[in-house]
């Protein structure tokens, strides 16, 4: 296929062992939107493997359709075309609820807009994740999070009382707190200032690397996308690889 | 259920009491609760407090009297069914003292006497209380024997054959049976003594009484007996039907309490509904949150459920506890018509309050609470992706399922909640409709003022935004014209209810009644009394006479099986005459006899028959139509009687033949003289009769009742100041009662114009941070808001008062039974009230949102 980008070799990833085993695989992605009378579509026949431990870039202009691949790889959208498998599983066959479930304890998301919830303090906020999963109740850990994120101080602070940085410090220490085996980015660093959002980033990364796991970051920054292992920009609905050292040069 | 989604349930319930919306959604709640059981618990204390009472004045849970004494065999099966009997016999009598003689109503009691209560008695050391009868040897006295025999304490009084001393002078009996059926003076005596008298013979009017007390399951257990004792002829009294004649009043008071708290439960779900709108907007980021962490749509239903089920235990022990409370508040309120060894509150009141909260929260809150299961997970990543609102229509039929489910169970009667209900759906229909053409009217006629001071402006503006949201303004609009809606009808129904009350007794209410004037008498009574009295009906001539056929066969057999015990079969009935329709009486069916005349050349003879055969000038051929006569309509029913049926009575020596021409409707509890059968002028007059009058006779005036006594030594006077006096008490706490209930529903209408200010909340703040940005100052934007609020009462008042006027008139016509009127002043104070009500209190709430920044405003909508 022309237009697809397949990942065969094992380039600057850790652990080769369980290499072979994507933990996301699309083929063939569609997703159409109706607009007015006619169909839109917004992401055609797109490929994607991800490998464990991967992180990938995917970069894009404004519109062109990056969020909404971010919620059809996460399972929260259904294509309208297209085979997509998380964790080995054909997200096909599972119906919402089944997706959910799929998600819970090994899926973290961080978000353009943080999405704290403004009634829970910072601490209850890092502790909702861990709610859903079996290994709930562990106040300690979701206190550890904070405290590697920088905010130990602030466990009792309400969003409001938080700058920017420091609600997307929060919303890094939720995504990582449950252990998940994959991370969904949308845009981190969106909403904050340049010296803030690259602080975020450090942490984002450091992060990432000391838990192995896998990242998938949606982002316009080129910069920010180079420091992935992959980068992929979003074009006309397809994924072509490319890389940003050439593009920043 | 998993741990996590218990442990997730509790937390966030935890989080959220601090939120404004779940704070709204709990005190309606809670009121909805101690609305419901507050009344619950009273009703059910006051049904059984009746009950006592009922058994009080009958002398027992159930009274059966013949005129010969009753089989050992009945007496055993009476208790065998497990009641406590006592025996009484009835018969008037003459007594005599020295050369004085005086007829008296004898009373002859046992030892068991009374079964419950009291009498108030004159044992020589002032009025005491005394639960028991006169001992063997003893009697007890009116106090209007001392005058009429000069009768003492301690002297001795012939009755019959034997003497008995005087030991007590009776001002209450324990029970009132008798009433006012018998106006001879009372004479109280020990039953061990009849037998001395030689009083009871065989053919001598006597009336044998079993005074039978004990639980209802044992008076319900003898149901079948019962029946067929009636149809032996044994009148049967019974506390499940002989409620005390206070009665009319008080079932007014509990119907009047039943629709007040089902008001409340109905405000409070208005309430409920409008909090759950908020919590729902404000959770729908937590739930998309929630999905994309992995939460399945069970979960998500379980959590939330969860934590409003844990809302709802803790509203409803809350409000439980206030409704318990509040029944003892209400209990204190009638202490003293209430016997005060009532049984303890029962549990069952309160399982009604937990359901009452569970269901006004499913049927109010539940389908909007589903649209949180429906989030879409993506919302985290695009906002707007709310899932759509229910159908208001959805909302409404659940709501109004629950409720009509809620008022079956409250009223019993499924016709009753059908009919509210599907008259509430079609109501709300209409509602909507008028509703939005109101809105529109106004704001119309708001952009039509002139232009110019900064109050007109303020109103164009406030009308513009309210325009905007013209949806949400028209929710919120039904919500507050049902509120002020309930608000008024229970204001409305309380005022009228009161009214009549007091109507029925006013100040002048006769508190003596005068009998036996004779027709000689009568002028020099009139005259000797009128300087002195305040009110006084007219005098009524009483004439008595016993039913001897109806349509030509014996009583008894003429009328239905239930009815043959009954009073007016068994006794002379006291008639009377009267050319006009007496005052308070209204004719409901036929004729009154205007133009009637009695025949001249036969009224000396032709409506009689002699006792010996028809009177020489008459024969079979020449006998006159019977005469015409109205019968009170209670009566009639009673004993199968319509228009057209023919009476004979047994008048003197004579069998006057008479047809019922009219029925009419009047009001036993109106301390006038009432009749059950009038007949014309022109019948009677030969007869030996008596007068009868009642007349109002101020505390300060009572000084001429000594002259009076003496002067018509005749007359007997009957003092009905004690018993007013008790039935004034029960209106006055009844009174007090039904105003602790509407201060209740007040309470409850104030929660939805707090939950549905609550929910506009960050709509306003929205608009108020722009109107900032724009340039608006402070002063400004208060009176938009002002503005605002105030159009929103205006109209919501307008609307109830329409609302409110047609279903006072409906309920009183068709449950608390008084004549609909029209109320002018709701039509002012409503829609006036209304608007500076929610001007005010929504000016005052959003008081904060002003002092916000504009950036602050401005990021609270879209937030959670």
């Amino acid at each position: 296929m022309s237009n697809s980008f397949t990942r065969t070799s094992g380039t600057s990833v850790n652990d080769t062992s369980i290499l072979d085993t994507p933990i996301l695989h699309a083929e063939g992605l569609t997703k159409r939107v109706a607009s007015g009378e006619r169909q839109l579509t917004i992401l055609s026949e797109l490929d994607l493997t991800v490998l464990p431990g991967e992180s990938v870039a995917i970069l894009g202009r404004s519109g062109v359709g990056k969020s909404t691949l971010l919620g059809l790889l996460a399972g929260l959208d259904t294509p309208t075309a297209g085979e997509l498998s998380l964790f080995g599983q054909a997200l096909s066959e599972l119906d919402e609820d089944g997706r959910a479930m799929l998600r819970a304890g090994r899926v973290g998301f961080v978000f353009q807009n943080f999405q704290l919830l403004p009634s829970l303090s910072a601490l209850e906020n890092v502790l909702l994740p861990l709610e859903l999963s079996p290994r709930a109740g562990e106040e300690g850990t979701a206190k550890d999070w904070l405290n590697r994120v920088g905010l130990g101080e602030r466990v009792t602070h309400l969003p409001k009382q938080l700058s920017g940085g420091e609600q997307q410090r929060v919303a890094i220490a939720r995504a990582f707190v449950a252990n998940p085996e994959l991370v969904f980015a949308d845009e981190p660093t969106g909403n904050l200032d340049p010296h803030t959002g690259a602080t975020v980033i450090e942490l984002l990364f450091s992060l990432n690397q000391q838990e192995r796991t896998t990242l998938i970051l949606v982002t316009h920054d080129h910069a920010l996308a180079g420091r992935c292992d992959r980068c992929l920009r979003l074009e006309e609905g397809r994924l072509v690889e490319f890389d940003p050292s050439e593009v920043t040069a | 259920m998993k741990a996590p989604t218990l442990r997730l349930a509790a937390r966030g319930l935890k989080r959220d009491l601090r939120a404004p919306d779940v704070r709204a959604l709990f005190i309606a709640l809670v009121l909805a609760v101690a609305a419901s059981t507050m009344i619950a618990f009273f009703l059910d204390r006051l049904d059984r407090g009746l009950e006592r009472q009922a058994g009080q004045m009958l002398g027992g849970d159930l009274v059966l009297e013949q005129s010969e004494p009753f089989s050992p065999e009945l007496r055993q099966a009476l208790i065998d069914a497990g009641l406590v009997l006592s025996d009484q016999v009835d018969l008037v009598s003459m007594i005599s003292r020295e050369d004085r003689f005086q007829s008296v109503s004898l009373k002859v009691v046992d030892d068991v006497y009374p079964h419950y209560g009291v009498s108030h008695v004159d044992l020589g050391e002032g009025v005491e209380e005394v639960a028991s009868g006169p001992a063997a040897g003893e009697a007890w006295i009116d106090p209007r024997l001392r005058e009429l025999v000069d009768l003492k304490l301690g002297d001795q009084v012939q009755i019959g054959q034997t003497e008995l001393r005087v030991s007590g002078i009776i001002e209450r009996e324990a029970d009132q049976s008798g009433g006012f059926s018998s106006f001879n003076p009372r004479v109280m005596m020990n039953i061990a003594d009849l037998e001395a008298t030689g009083l009871v013979q065989p053919g001598s009017r006597v009336e044998f009484e079993i005074l039978a007390a004990g639980p209802p399951e044992a008076v319900n257990r003898l149901d079948d007996r019962l029946a067929q004792l009636r149809r032996e002829g044994v009148e049967v009294r019974d506390v499940r039907q002989d409620r005390p004649q206070l009665g009319n009043a008080l079932e007014r008071a509990e119907s009047y309490l039943g629709i007040a708290g089902l008001a409340a439960v109905l405000l409070a779900g208005v309430a409920v509904a409008m909090a759950t709108r908020r919590y729902v907007e404000r959770h729908l980021d937590t739930a998309a949150l929630l999905r994309c962490f992995g939460a399945t749509q069970r979960q998500l239903v379980h959590i939330f459920t969860l934590q409003l089920a844990g809302l709802a235990l803790a509203a409803s022990l809350l409000g439980a506890l206030l409704g318990v409370l509040g029944q003892a508040l209400l209990l204190r309120l009638l202490s003293a018509f209430l016997p005060m060894s009532l049984p303890a509150p029962g549990i069952m009141p309160l399982w009604l309050g937990m359901l009452t909260a569970l269901a006004v929260l499913v049927g109010f809150a539940g389908p909007t609470l589903l649209r949180l299961k429906r989030v879409s997970a993506l919302k985290v990543l695009r906002r707007e992706l709310d899932p759509l609102p229910p159908s208001a229509w959805l909302v409404v039929s659940v709501a109004c399922g629950v409720f009509g489910g809620l008022l079956w169970l409250y009223s019993g009667s499924i016709t009753l909640a059908l009919g509210l209900l599907l008259g509430g759906i079609m109501v709300l229909s209409v509602l909507w409709g008028v509703g939005a053409a109101l809105l529109a009217l106004l704001l119309r006629g708001i952009q039509a003022l002139p232009k110019g001071g900064e109050w007109t402006q303020a109103l164009r503006l406030g009308g513009r935004q309210l325009a905007r949201r013209r949806q949400a303004g028209l929710g919120q609009l039904l919500a507050f014209s049902i509120t002020f809606f309930a608000m008024a009808m229970i204001v409305l129904v309380r005022g009228d209810l009161l009214t009549t009350w007091e109507a029925q007794l006013p100040a002048d209410t006769p508190n003596y009644f005068a009998i036996n004037i004779q027709p000689g008498e009568r002028e020099g009574f009139d005259a000797a009394i009128a300087d002195s009295v305040e009110a006084q009906s007219s005098l009524y001539p009483m004439v008595r006479g016993r039913i001897t056929a109806i349509n030509g066969q014996p009583p008894r057999e003429a009328v239905p099986e239930e009815a043959r015990g009954d009073n007016a079969l068994r006794r002379e009935l006291n008639l009377t005459w009267q050319a006009e329709v007496p005052e308070g009486n209204r004719v409901v069916a036929g004729e009154w006899f205007d133009g009637w005349q009695a025949d001249a050349t036969a009224s000396e003879t032709a409506y009689s028959q002699g006792g010996s055969g028809w009177t020489a000038a008459v024969d079979a051929e020449s006998q006159p139509p019977p005469v015409p006569v109205s019968m009170e309509d209670g009566l009639a029913q009673r004993l199968g009687l319509a228009l057209g049926d023919q009476l004979t009575f047994s008048i003197g020596s004579d069998e006057v033949r008479t047809k019922i021409t009219s029925l009419r409707d009047l009001n036993w509890d109106s301390f006038r003289p009432n009749f059950y059968v009038i007949f014309p002028p022109g019948v009677l007059e030969r007869y030996g009769h008596s007068y009868i009058t009642a007349f109002h006779l101020p505390k300060e005036e009572q000084g001429i009742l000594p002259e009076l006594v003496s002067e018509f030594p005749g007359v007997s006077l009957l003092n009905v100041d004690a018993i007013l006096g008790q039935v004034r008490d029960v209106l006055t706490q009844v009174t007090r009662a039904v105003e602790l209930v509407l201060g209740l529903v007040l309470l409850a209408g104030i929660s939805v114009l707090y939950a549905a200010l609550t929910a506009s909340r960050p709509v306003r703040a929205h608009e108020s941070g722009l109107l900032r940005v724009f340039g608006a100052g402070n002063r400004m934007i208060s009176r938009i808001q002002g503005a605002e609020f105030a159009l929103l009462g205006l109209a919501s008042g307008l609307l109830a008062a329409v609302l409110a006027e047609l279903a006072t008139a409906v309920l009183y016509m068709f449950l608390l039974d008084l004549p609909p009127r029209l109320h002018i002043e709701l039509w002012l104070v409503l829609p006036l009230g209304a608007a500076l009500l929610i001007g005010v209190i929504g000016h005052a709430l959003s008081y904060s949102l002003r002092r916000q920044a504009p950036a602050a405003s401005l990021g609270l909508l879209g937030e959670a």
